[in-house]
């Protein structure tokens, strides 16, 4: 694995994530109480003895320059190995932003060409899974192959968000789509993909092209032989508010097949947020707790069913949280209830509310390709009034105060705003 | 800001808390759900602004080496900052084990005056208790004292293990110290020495080279009593909490103040820091507690499985309490398994433990049984109150079905 070099894409919006990426990227969005999403791809890295990685990061990267560090929570800092971060630099422009996945490798391919490297593994930071890149760069050597790219079957109902292809019984590709509406196949590009360094380089240099996806693999399938790696295992793509409620319910799912522990996710224990600097939790006398994930420095005194709480919740006497995610030092106040909501972190949420319980098939007005199926998202900082009553698909924008509230209710798939 | 240099006395072994320092020393106990009890003393010297530390060890230094570090995780790594341990060393006379903790300071005498600081500060390592060291250190100043004592008011019961001492004066922060004892047999102050003493650097090193040509080298028995009278010697009065840890009770008692929504040791306040690289504490996921089980007042950390019940119990990392089984009034070390329909009360497991399906272990009253290091319990045995298990006792070891008070498994 040493002669491979690995880019990890880190730099998208990832807009569908809504108010969960207000102020991060998508890659640094929380996930499982204590980790990141990208965790897993650079646990990933760690774990199959990949030892030069390059993040390449563009929307909102301080959340997630902070969280990678030095690299030393996954073991790539040191003499032989490293991590480098490579934020959109000054080209022949002024500023050249990354226009695309292609585009952002592009600019760096004066990384890639830096060492002996044969193969370049090209990841995104996007993803939920646990995998050993080490038996698809074995497959792409075996192949003899210019490019490979991890597939998966998805549901069908899922695959016009993928690039979806078929394979002929060598596992070569013989058919690609990008995102079509009407696929014919559910055999879903996982964003990974290896590439033998000096076709990509050649490639790049050749067209302006700017995607991946849509672009440079098309182009790569009529000319060259490009293999697709099955893979068996767990892989989710977190990209929207259902999937990402989803992915992280598997967590409580025995059988799901998400266990971070056991296939060696880290996170980093010592970033700001200092997840784990934090003493234990308490579950106190008066609490009810049942199949929930909880995290150090919660306390909880009222009850929690099916969620998942990040380090340093509370959950105060005579609350109730149901099917809900609320990530780190939030607060649910006496009396409150919550049901099927994801809550940001650092968010009050005072006595006596009452959140989520609504009419599923009232979408958010505002972002109805977003918030549709029946969650409510409060975003970071906010502080939800006394005696709300916050109904479903709504959406409560990141520090919006007590005042900022029309009323003290808010039907079903509205918005607050700051 | 004076020159401080802070000496850790953290080497014991300690009988009384029995198979939990057959293998480690005292200080790397575990403590608390997470922290080790060295991390009190770290804890309290990083928020009090003291960061040069000397730590003195001698049994099984390894755990303590492994646990300190480099000092990184009290923020202790710097130009100017550091936490070292200091192993017993041979000698050009054939030196050898530390002979007392006067004689621990003494054989490193050299280490003092490297860093010629004003005052060395030397603390135990085996205390559960947040002070600020800085309060202490200005009420030295303030009486220009070449010596301070902490005390606290004498607990209830067992007086004869402590260093007794009257103190005058009107000051509530304490007084000087008129008369001590160390460890007599009757209740003669009221007041008890925590074994935190402030010198001005000049009489310690007086003192600990006077001392060297005796036969007892300890700080209380000989070096307290031989500068009293002819030196200024102030006690001060610490009345926030303090516990003791010294036997198995003390160290249930002072690990069950940590429960309850109103908790005696508020680790919240305390700002406790340990050293989160164990590989017992990293790399875990969050703590699952599932469907049908039922958690009260009991303290958790990350990547339990609780599956039954447990209360009025801290679980370390990596504890699994299967389906029907239930845990009280009890304690569990890293990794411990509590197997289907088994029974824990009143019980203090080590590390890697594992409790048998439907196996009894511990009464609701009673002293307390006590499991060490990778011990396995059989099935449906049963072990009552004051039971003592050896580590690493495999199954077949356990021949009877029931064991009684006072038995002892090897």
């Amino acid at each position: 694995m040493r002669k491979v070099v690995a880019l990890l894409l880190a730099g998208g919006v990832g807009s569908r994530l809504n108010v969960l990426v207000q102020y991060r990227a998508k890659p640094a969005v929380p996930f499982g109480g204590i980790y990141r999403i990208i965790d897993f791809t650079l646990s990933n890295i760690a774990n199959c003895g990949l030892t030069r990685v390059a993040v390449l990061t563009q929307y909102k990267p301080l959340s997630l320059m902070d969280h990678i560090g030095d690299g030393s929570a996954w073991d790539l800092a040191g003499r032989t190995r490293g991590i480098t971060i490579l934020p959109p630099k000054t080209g022949e422009k002024d500023w050249d932003w990354y226009k695309g996945t292609a585009d952002a490798v592009r600019q760096n391919l004066g990384f890639v060409s830096s060492g002996p490297y044969t193969e370049v593994l090209i990841l995104s930071g996007d993803h939920i899974y646990c995998m050993d890149y080490g038996p698809l760069v074995q497959f792409h050597r075996a192949n003899r192959a210019l490019v490979t790219i991890g597939m998966i079957p998805v549901p069908w109902e899922e695959t016009r968000h993928f690039g979806t292809g078929t394979m002929d019984g060598e596992k070569r590709i013989v058919d690609w789509e990008e995102k079509s509406k009407k696929a014919r196949s559910n055999l879903a590009s996982m964003g990974i993909y290896v590439f033998d360094r000096d076709y990509l380089v050649a490639t790049l240099g050749e067209t302006k092209e700017e995607d991946f996806g849509s672009q440079i693999i098309p182009r790569a399938l009529k000319g060259v032989k490009v293999y697709g790696f099955p893979f068996e295992g767990y892989w989710r793509d977190a990209g929207t508010i259902d999937a990402y409620w989803d992915a992280s319910m598997d967590l409580l799912r025995p059988g799901s097949g998400l266990t971070p522990e056991a296939c060696g996710i880290r996170t980093n224990l010592s970033a700001h947020q200092l997840p784990y600097d934090r003493p234990p939790a308490s579950i106190t006398g008066s609490a009810h707790v049942a199949n929930s994930a909880i995290s150090p420095g919660c306390v909880v005194s009222g009850g929690a069913e099916n969620s998942i709480l990040s380090p340093g919740v509370v959950i105060e006497r005579g609350a109730f949280v149901r099917d809900s995610i609320i990530m780190h030092d939030s607060l649910v106040g006496r009396g409150s209830r919550i049901e099927r909501c994801i809550i940001d972190k650092e968010v009050t949420i005072r006595e006596d509310s009452l959140i989520g319980q609504g009419d599923p098939k009232t979408p958010n007005s505002r972002f109805p390709d977003h918030v549709y199926s029946g969650l409510t998202l409060i975003g970071k900082r906010a502080v939800i009034p006394p005696h709300a009553k916050i109904g479903t698909n709504c959406i409560v924008y990141p520090d919006v105060s007590e005042s900022d509230f029309p009323s003290n209710d808010l039907n079903d798939g509205q918005t607050v705003e700051k | 800001m004076k020159n401080v240099l802070a000496m850790i006395l953290a080497g014991g072994r300690v009988d009384e808390l029995d198979v939990l320092t057959f293998l480690r020393p005292k200080s790397v106990l575990p403590f608390g759900g997470l922290y080790r009890i060295i991390d009190f003393p770290m804890s309290n010297l990083m928020n009090s602004g003291i960061e040069r530390v000397g730590i003195l060890s001698q049994y099984r230094p390894f755990y303590l080496i492994n646990h300190v570090a480099n000092g990184q995780p009290w923020d202790m790594v710097g130009r100017n900052r550091f936490a070292v341990i200091l192993p017993p060393f041979k000698g050009r006379e054939a030196s050898d084990w530390y002979k007392g903790t006067a004689d621990a300071v003494y054989q490193n005498i050299d280490f003092i005056r490297m860093y010629n600081p004003d005052l060395v500060l030397i603390l135990s390592g085996d205390h559960i208790y947040k002070m600020d060291y800085q309060d202490v250190i200005s009420f030295h100043l303030e009486k220009k004292a070449d010596l301070t004592i902490a005390f606290t008011p004498m607990p209830q019961e067992g007086s004869h293990r402590f260093g007794q001492g009257l103190m005058e004066g009107q000051d509530a922060r304490g007084g000087r110290l008129v008369q001590y004892a160390e460890k007599p047999k009757k209740r003669l102050f009221d007041w008890a020495s925590l074994t935190i003493y402030v010198f001005n650097a000049t009489v310690l090193l007086e003192a600990l080279g006077e001392n060297a040509g005796e036969d007892s080298h300890e700080f209380g028995k000989d070096i307290i009593p031989s500068l009293l009278g002819n030196s200024r010697i102030y006690g001060y009065k610490h009345c926030g909490y303090w516990g003791y840890t010294r036997t198995l009770e003390e160290y249930w008692k002072t690990s069950m103040d940590l429960l309850g929504e109103q908790a005696r040791i508020d680790l919240r306040s305390w700002q406790i820091r340990t050293n989160l690289a164990h590989k017992e504490i990293r790399d875990r996921q969050p703590t699952i507690i599932g469907p049908s089980s039922v958690v009260k007042d009991s303290l958790l950390y990350t990547g339990c499985h609780i599956m039954g019940r447990v209360s009025r119990s801290l679980l370390f990392p990596g504890v699994t309490v299967e389906e029907g089984a239930a845990v009280e009034d009890s304690i569990l070390f890293f990794d411990t398994k509590v197997a289907r329909g088994a029974r824990v009360r009143r019980t203090i497991t080590d590390i890697d433990v594992v409790i048998g399906q439907s196996a009894t272990v511990g009464d609701s009253e009673g002293e307390l049984s006590v499991i060490g290091t990778g011990s396995s319990l059989p099935e449906e045995v049963v072990v009552h109150s004051g039971v003592t298990i050896y580590p690493n006792v495999p199954t077949d070891r356990f021949t009877r079905t029931e064991y009684k008070t006072g038995d002892v498994i090897k």
